[in-house]
């Protein structure tokens, strides 16, 4: 999952990036609302954690562009503005949650992730195929209530893969979602990660759709 | 809305006039009537002195002295019928009528008894025939030719018609006096009617700006009340400004210490999971834990006293007015985003449209805000929130009751949850100032905060505030 982080207090904005690595995010990091305007509407963010006040552009603005433009990833608005006018004004101009700082990681990373699961329509936090249980809150993953030790790229497309249960995805859609920005990638090492997660889960799980990608198998 | 006290300019504007007019038709009344009744007097006195010359023309005195009076040479024919009103008669010393107008028939003129000089004219009342009041007129002559005591000629002339006619008179000068003054204190009524109509006016406009429905001394008003008004308007626009600004700053330092304390948070925060398979020593541990505290116990103070300092100048604006129906479907928008995890049934009664809180829109989020996310954290499943008129004893009030299903709270605990940053269970996020806040927003608007059992099983809170009518 690949998110994009926008704030423009650096220290806030690298404690923030590197608790969202740390539970398993591709994150990009934009400080200005022109930037983030921008990333916004090329990168195919899972969701995005906005700040209001930004120079340039604020939050609010860019937010209100993205949504006439189409582009419907989930947010999080995330700043000290905690007033409930404030509060209205973000969620009426397309914020999906509003957070208040300051705020504990854990609560940030509970919002973030339930973002994602309701973008997709899933409810609980724990997403399931078959004996395999992943968690999103934890990062574990399981296979008859056994865990399984896995690095966080596998882990990475393995969640990617079931939050959209029925869809093929492409890898080139993967690599976009479990790179962030700045990382040179090569979509080849797609094919190791699944090669990998075949090895340590049900080799069937994950079906190869010849020529598109990727897709759960029906379990 | 006029008072009508001593005090009231209209009681007092109309209280001078009709005073004044009402002294200067009594005062006309009293000079023209006795201005008419003079003339007339005058008039009558003049006719009958110019009687009393042809009387003392024609009289003759024969050689033994006596006088005569050819009557049949006297003009009038009055003096010849009885009682006819005009009479004439001759006295000598103490003789009495010695001679007297046949109209006088069988009865005499009182003369006065007093010394006239010769030639003099005497003029009084009396008496005459059959009781009427006469002018009497009287003239001493000496015949030339003759000695002895002075002959008193003596005419008078019934004045019952003439005092009546004046009477008349008076009385018809006094009707059309009144109808005068009547009329008079109508225009004058119209006239303050019509001058202090902007007072009215500016009135009104007071009345629409504490009730909320303008903001501003609406309303072109005369140059007297103009300058007035201005000012009024621009003390009203700096007010707000100074609030505005003072909100802002408020706002402005408790954003600018947040993102810091959010920064101190997080750094604290991630010591203490173990990093890179490492636990935090003790001493760090405790550290951290330390910073930890002190940030939630800053962003409390934070909160608090921003708070209050919006709660402080809640009233202090009038002319406010906010439609109840938009800012709850509003919060409702924000509550469904932010508690989607909670998949709670938000409920909302259909709220009248022309139902208005008179005060600011920032206060009414924030206290139905506070309310519905207290609601939303603590629900199990269900939230339901009214918002209705209650024309109550004294005054109607707005009463927006929100509702949950949640463990609610223990009737000892209510008063305790309205004061400062108390919590009743640690473990639901939030800081606890919720309620305090609304009850802090809520006694500044003049209203109520009141927490119940909820028919839902939980709590019942509910919020009675000014409401626009």
């Amino acid at each position: 999952m690949r998110i994009l982080l926008v704030e423009d207090e650096p220290l806030l904005a690298a404690q923030l990036r590197q608790n969202l690595q740390d539970a398993g995010y591709a994150v990009d990091h934009a400080d200005n609302g022109r930037d983030a305007w921008q990333m916004g509407g090329v990168q195919p963010y899972d969701a995005a954690v906005l700040d209001l006040g930004l120079p340039v552009q604020d939050g609010l603005s860019v937010l209100r562009r993205w949504r006439s433009e189409g582009i419907a990833t989930p947010v999080l608005i995330l700043t000290a503005r905690d007033q409930w006018h404030e509060k209205v004004a973000g969620i009426d101009a397309g914020a999906d949650d509003y957070l208040t700082k300051p705020f504990h990681t854990e609560e940030l990373l509970a919002r973030v992730r339930a973002l994602i699961r309701r973008a997709q329509g899933l409810a609980s936090p724990v997403l399931h195929w078959g004996a395999v249980s992943l968690d999103t809150r934890s990062s574990r993953v399981a296979l008859d209530g056994h865990p399984v030790a896995m690095t966080g790229h596998e882990y990475k497309v393995l969640a990617y893969l079931m939050h959209r249960p029925n869809t093929v995805v492409s890898r080139g859609e993967l690599t976009e979602h479990i790179y962030a920005q700045d990382f040179d990638r090569d979509s080849n090492t797609i094919e190791v990660f699944v090669a990998r997660l075949r090895k340590k889960l049900p080799p069937a799980m994950i079906e190869t759709v010849r020529g598109l990608g990727y897709r759960l198998a029906a379990p | 809305m006029a008072a009508r006290g001593p005090t009231s300019l209209r009681v007092r504007l109309l209280g001078l006039t009709a005073l004044g007019l009402t002294l200067a038709l009594l005062l006309a009344w009293f000079v023209l009537g006795g201005l008419f009744r003079d003339e007339v007097m005058r008039q009558f006195q003049q006719g009958l002195e110019q009687q009393l010359d042809q009387l003392t023309a024609r009289v003759e005195f024969d050689p033994q002295g006596r006088p005569q009076v050819d009557e049949a040479r006297l003009s009038d024919p009055r003096w010849s019928r009885p009682y006819s009103g005009l009479y004439w008669q001759i006295n000598r010393g103490d003789q009495s009528a010695l001679l007297r107008s046949r109209s006088l028939w069988d009865t005499t003129l009182a003369n006065a008894q007093d010394h006239l000089a010769h030639g003099a004219l005497h003029v009084h009342r009396g008496v005459g025939p059959q009781g009427v009041p006469v002018l009497v007129l009287e003239r001493v002559v000496q015949a030339p030719e003759l000695s002895g005591a002075p002959w008193r000629l003596l005419v008078a002339a019934d004045i019952g018609q003439l005092e009546a006619a004046v009477t008349r008179f008076n009385r018809v000068l006094a009707l059309s006096l009144a109808v005068l003054l009547a009329l008079l204190l109508l225009a004058a009524w119209a006239q303050v009617a019509l001058g202090l109509a902007p007072l009215r006016a500016l009135q009104r406009a007071l009345v629409a700006l504490q009730e909320g429905r303008s903001q501003r001394l609406e309303g072109p008003a005369p140059a007297e009340v103009q300058a007035l008004v201005d000012g009024f308007n621009t003390v009203l626009e700096r007010n707000a400004q100074v609030v505005q600004r003072a909100r802002q700053q408020a706002g402005n330092l408790a954003h600018a210490l947040k993102t810091p304390l959010a920064v101190l948070g997080q750094a604290a925060e991630s010591s203490m999971v173990a990093s890179r398979g490492a636990l935090p020593t003790a001493p760090d541990a405790a550290l951290a834990q330390l910073v930890l505290d002190q940030v939630e116990v800053a962003r409390r103070q934070v909160d608090w006293h921003l708070a209050r300092t919006r709660a402080a100048d809640a009233k202090g604006l009038p002319g406010r007015r906010v439609a109840i129906a938009p800012v709850v479907q509003a919060l409702l928008r924000v509550m469904r985003k932010v508690h989607a995890a909670r998949g709670l049934e938000l409920r909302c009664a259909a709220i009248d449209s022309t139902l208005a809180f008179a005060g600011e829109e920032q206060d009414l989020h924030e206290m139905l805000g506070n309310l519905l996310d207290n609601a939303c954290k603590w629900a199990r499943a269900a939230v339901s929130v009214q918002a209705r008129l209650d024309n109550g004893a004294t005054a109607p009030m707005l009463v927006v009751t929100v509702q949950d299903d949640g463990p609610g709270i223990a009737a000892d605990q209510r008063d305790a949850v309205l004061s400062r940053g108390v919590r009743i269970d640690e473990s639901v996020p939030g800081s606890g100032l919720g309620l305090a806040i609304v009850s802090d927003l809520v006694a500044a608007y003049g209203g109520a905060i009141t927490l119940d059992l909820s028919p839902l099983g939980g709590l019942q809170v509910a919020v009675r505030l000014p409401v626009v009518t």
